[in-house]
């Protein structure tokens, strides 16, 4: 969290620029932004393409929405929304189900990974929960919110998402404990 | 195994491919995309008291035209009744003619 209040307050202008129609102030805003979103993408599919593609229709979107932003916070809220709600509309639209293990790649080097293949079998079984308990474990675990924050982004009352998150831990530690 | 511990580990935010701000300014160009403008406060609050004053004077010319009809309505019950009034005493009249006469 504390990453994420330095985000906000180092940029107190650029949002106000961009809407102002300033393109550069734009470009730094999805540089400020970029991860967050790509890896929502990328953690909900395991699929570098489709994360790239998700995390740019979620910046077309933004620029064509970027007068409805009020603040910072409500930019990181809206983006975090979106991203979510889009990962989860393409999946029931096509169906997608997690790539195989050999097609998720390697990410790049982490500092703190202790266990890269944990950490590659840990994205494979996320990617493999049902779309809505992916969301709810990717908001958890990559963007460190909690379940009251969670449903404000879903759009679900708060003891659906604890119930969604006990059932995700519980599925993720079966199978887990199954190989 | 501290399963919540490896998870954040595990899906730890990752940045996209080097030059993936400039590839959405790309097609922000290519694609023609436009921001979207958003009316003023001003707008809004003047459409709403638009609005309200639109359905005050629509329930109003409503409320005037039922009461039209029902007053039409009350003069017509009223006509039939004084004809038929008319036609009661004519008719009595007739009656008591007759049984004077006999």
């Amino acid at each position: 969290m504390t990453a994420m209040a330095t985000e906000v307050i180092a940029m107190p202008t650029v949002l106000a620029r961009a809407r102002g129609g300033d393109h550069d102030a734009f470009a730094e805003l999805i540089e400020t932004h970029e991860a967050m979103v790509y890896s929502v993408a990328w953690n909900f599919f395991g699929d570098r393409g489709k994360a790239e593609e998700i995390a740019q229709d979620v910046f077309l979107q933004l620029y064509r929405n970027l007068a409805t932003i009020e603040s910072e916070s409500h930019l990181l809220f809206w983006l975090r929304q979106v991203a979510t709600r889009r990962c989860i509309d393409v999946t029931r639209r096509s169906r997608l189900k997690a790539v195989s293990l050999d097609d998720a790649g390697d990410l790049p080097a982490r500092e703190h990974a202790a266990d890269p293949l944990l950490d590659k079998r840990l994205r494979q079984l996320v990617g493999e929960l049902p779309d809505v308990q992916r969301a709810v474990v990717t908001l958890r675990y990559q963007e460190d919110l909690d379940p009251a924050e969670i449903c404000r982004i879903v759009g679900m009352p708060v003891n659906t998402v604890k119930s969604h998150l006990h059932r995700a831990l519980q599925a993720l530690r079966r199978k887990l404990e199954s190989h | 195994m501290n399963l919540e511990r490896d998870l954040t580990r595990a899906l730890r935010r990752t940045p996209p491919p080097p030059g993936f701000a400039g590839r959405v300014m790309q097609r922000i160009e290519r694609e023609g995309v436009q921001a979207r403008r958003v009316r003023p406060v001003w707008w809004r609050a003047a459409a709403a008291s638009l609005t309200l004053a639109a359905l005050l004077g629509g329930y109003t010319a409503h409320h005037v035209i039922e009461q039209r009809r029902g007053e039409h309505a009350r003069d017509q019950v009223l006509l039939a009744m004084r004809i038929a009034g008319a036609k009661m005493r004519y008719a009595r009249q007739q009656v008591h003619g007759i049984g004077s006469e006999r």
